[in-house]
């Protein structure tokens, strides 16, 4: 008896011993994804790092061509024909992912343990498909089920999950709303029962008020089951119901990445103060909105220096040379030679 | 009933588009009422949005007043003549008077012509001869658009410029024409944020300086602001409010407005422990309407025996406010023609 009350501590202890040691369900370090293509080398991913605690939820905000979807697909290596270089490290609880061979990536990672509802995943939907049918699919392929009873029942569950009605597993996809499909596509990401969801664009294409129906459904989804998701989106606003983190990414690099808390209220890039800048509120009274000249530098030939130097107005010599990225007192981090002093920003160029 | 506003550009008198049904191409269904009766009133030179989801019958409106359809019954009233008894030749003029800026640059921009016959092209097909007296009005909108050097914008294809250009150019061949009325549908919801604010003081500018009226088409609610003096929402076909901006924002009246408000997010850290407050169900089938208001089976507020058994009329809620709700039933009701 007191042998096994033994054991059972050492057990414990061990379970503690993973636990410190997988803090984080998701380690990204020195994430580089290039392409080859006709005019070039794009430098989609750049060097990218960040850390990922579990059952925490982050964004990755960006505008369009700053290499965020690619981020995400490169995580779960979904990737083209024509990639150039794919380095780095990527640690998934603990473990490197990167150095599974793709046929072992593929039947004990992706889906399993994380999963994607990329970009108007509600709009490819397979139409002639009964929907339980799709969402059965992840558990067939993986095994997870014995029966296709029993796969459609976790299906059901899924459905309950995010909100739709059981009686609609029987539907074809065109009978459904733009929400309703995008709930669908949510709840096949589901069935596998991950360790985080990357969420493409969830609610770029859809209205108001159902844009508010699909974030209410995922802060419940955080609430009730021990899941992380990683929202890749260019919606400051919305991505703010549901982020604990947030990543600010501009021409293929992470500049910016703190808890979400601090960032809405002081971010600290110059380009995400920019950023912020720009996005229109309801309360705010007749302050001009703000928005950032010029563009994006192409990601072929990027600048050497900071990417953001030439849209800057806190342009400084040092910038032609790449800043490293500095950490703030409070953890936070951000790729910007204004903060090469610690936490203070330099006095001179403020 | 003739107004005595000279200020007046447009005016529609109870109009309705319906588009007509039919199963194996002959077999009469129904109607979609996508515009079903609508009374609205924009001076010259007013700015004023139009909100509403997708489904509602916004683009559609749109569509019937810049003369892309027929409207099914109803007058639409510009500068004094009602446009929907009109001949083929006036509607061409009629047309000439209305620019569209779209939604989708990169979709309503012909890859394989130049800049410069892009904006070539809307003075051609209405009768410009004069290439050197088209090339001058390109310069001129050019540059009031800071599209500098012109020349070198000229030569280009649509592939060769960056989102936000490719949307100037969308702006400048709306303008050619020098047009009373911008219609411009979504212009910005294809662009990145840090541009999408840029676009919008544009055309604000040129509305300001050439006093154009625009009507915004929009589902943003946040934007609207920086944008309009007056806004129209839209919801199943229906205006269900009209209201200077501001105080739409303050104190929404229609139930369906206070919804929308209710769910904008805000950049703000406290959201993550909050649910928006979403009403139940979805928009209604336009081919088969609800009956009474059109909001009834959403609404929290539904008044039994009322709101679902006749559709409300317009009630004055305020100054220049109006809205079709039984909630306000005690207020005075506006007649046929909006204010």
């Amino acid at each position: 008896m007191a042998n096994k009350a033994k054991t059972a501590g050492k057990k414990q202890e061990k379970d503690k011993a993973i636990d410190e040691k997988t803090k984080n369900v998701l380690d990204i370090r020195d994430m580089q994804l290039y392409f080859q293509t006709g005019k070039g080398i794009v430098q989609a991913v750049d060097k990218v790092s960040f850390a990922l605690e579990r059952g925490k939820s982050m964004v990755i905000v960006g505008e369009s061509g700053c290499g965020k979807t690619s981020l995400g697909r490169a995580i779960l290596r979904l990737l083209p024909e024509n990639v150039y270089k794919y380095e780095g490290s990527c640690l998934l609880n603990g473990v490197d992912i990167m150095e599974y061979k793709n046929e072992k990536f593929r039947k004990e990672i992706r889906w399993k343990r994380a999963a994607l509802v990329p970009q108007s995943s509600m709009n490819s939907l397979n139409p002639v498909l009964k929907v339980s049918d799709q969402v059965a699919e992840p558990i067939l392929i993986h095994d997870l089920a014995e029966t296709k009873e029993e796969a459609r029942d976790k299906a059901a569950e899924a459905f309950k999950k995010v909100g739709v009605p059981v009686d609609f597993l029987d539907r074809y996809p065109f009978e459904l709303s733009g929400g309703m499909r995008q709930r669908v596509a949510i709840a096949t990401s589901l069935v596998t029962d991950p360790d985080f969801i990357i969420l493409d664009e969830p609610t770029s294409a859809l209205d108001m008020l159902t844009q508010a129906n699909i974030m209410n459904v995922l802060t419940r989804l955080k609430e009730e089951i021990d899941i992380s998701f990683i929202l890749i989106t260019h919606d400051v606003s919305t991505s703010s119901e549901i982020a604990d983190m947030a990543a600010i990414m501009y021409a293929g690099q992470i500049v910016e990445f703190t808890d979400a808390y601090t960032f809405f209220g002081t971010p600290l890039h110059p380009y995400s103060e920019r950023l912020m800048a720009s996005v229109p509120t309801l309360e705010a009274d007749d302050e001009e909105l703000g928005f950032i000249p010029g563009q994006p530098p192409s990601l072929i030939n990027p600048p050497e220096g900071c990417r953001f130097a030439e849209r800057c107005e806190e342009e400084m010599e040092l910038c032609s040379e790449e800043p490293p990225t500095f950490e703030m007192d409070d953890g936070r981090t951000v790729k910007c030679w204004l903060y090469r002093e610690g936490g203070e920003r330099d006095g001179n160029n403020k | 009933m003739a107004t005595t506003n000279n200020n007046l550009l447009l005016q529609t008198n109870d109009l309705k588009t319906w588009f007509e049904i039919k199963k194996w191409g002959f077999l009469h269904v129904g109607h979609v009422r996508a515009v079903d009766g609508i009374n609205i009133t924009l001076d010259r030179g007013e700015s004023v949005s139009l909100v509403g989801e997708s489904g509602c019958g916004k683009s559609s409106l749109a569509k019937t007043i810049m003369g892309i359809h027929q409207p099914t019954e109803g007058e639409l009233i510009f500068e004094g003549n009602n446009i929907a008894a009109q001949d083929e030749e006036s509607m061409r003029q009629y047309k000439s008077e209305i620019g569209f800026v779209q939604q989708d640059p990169y979709g309503a921009l012909p890859p394989f012509m130049s800049i410069q016959r892009i904006l070539e092209e809307p003075m051609i097909v209405n009768g410009i001869k004069d290439k050197n007296k088209r090339l001058k009005r390109i310069h001129e909108v050019m540059q009031e658009l800071k599209m500098t050097p012109v020349e070198d914008f000229l030569k280009k294809y649509p592939h060769m410029l960056s989102g936000g250009q490719q949307q100037r150019i969308v702006i400048a061949r709306s303008l050619v024409l020098n047009p009373k009325l911008i219609m411009a549908d979504e212009p910005v919801s294809m662009l990145d944020a840090s541009v999408r604010v840029e676009i919008l003081e544009l055309i604000k500018k040129i509305q300001s300086e050439r006093e154009l009226a625009v009507i915004y088409i929009t589902h943003d609610l946040s934007t609207v602001r920086y944008f309009s003096e007056r806004i129209w929402v839209m919801y199943g076909g229906k205006i269900v409010e009209q209201s200077p901006v501001r105080d739409l924002l303050k104190e929404p009246a229609h139930p369906y407005t206070r919804a929308l408000l209710e769910a904008i997010s805000e950049p703000d850290a406290d959201n993550i422990h909050s649910f928006k407050k979403v009403p139940p169900g979805e928009p209604p089938s336009l081919l088969n309407p609800p009956r009474g208001c059109r909001f009834h089976p959403r609404c929290e507020h539904k008044i039994e025996g009322l709101c679902d058994q006749e559709i409300p009329p317009d009630f004055e809620v305020g100054n220049e406010r109006i809205t079709a709700c039984w909630l306000f039933k005690d207020e005075e009701e506006v007649g046929d023609v909006a204010i």
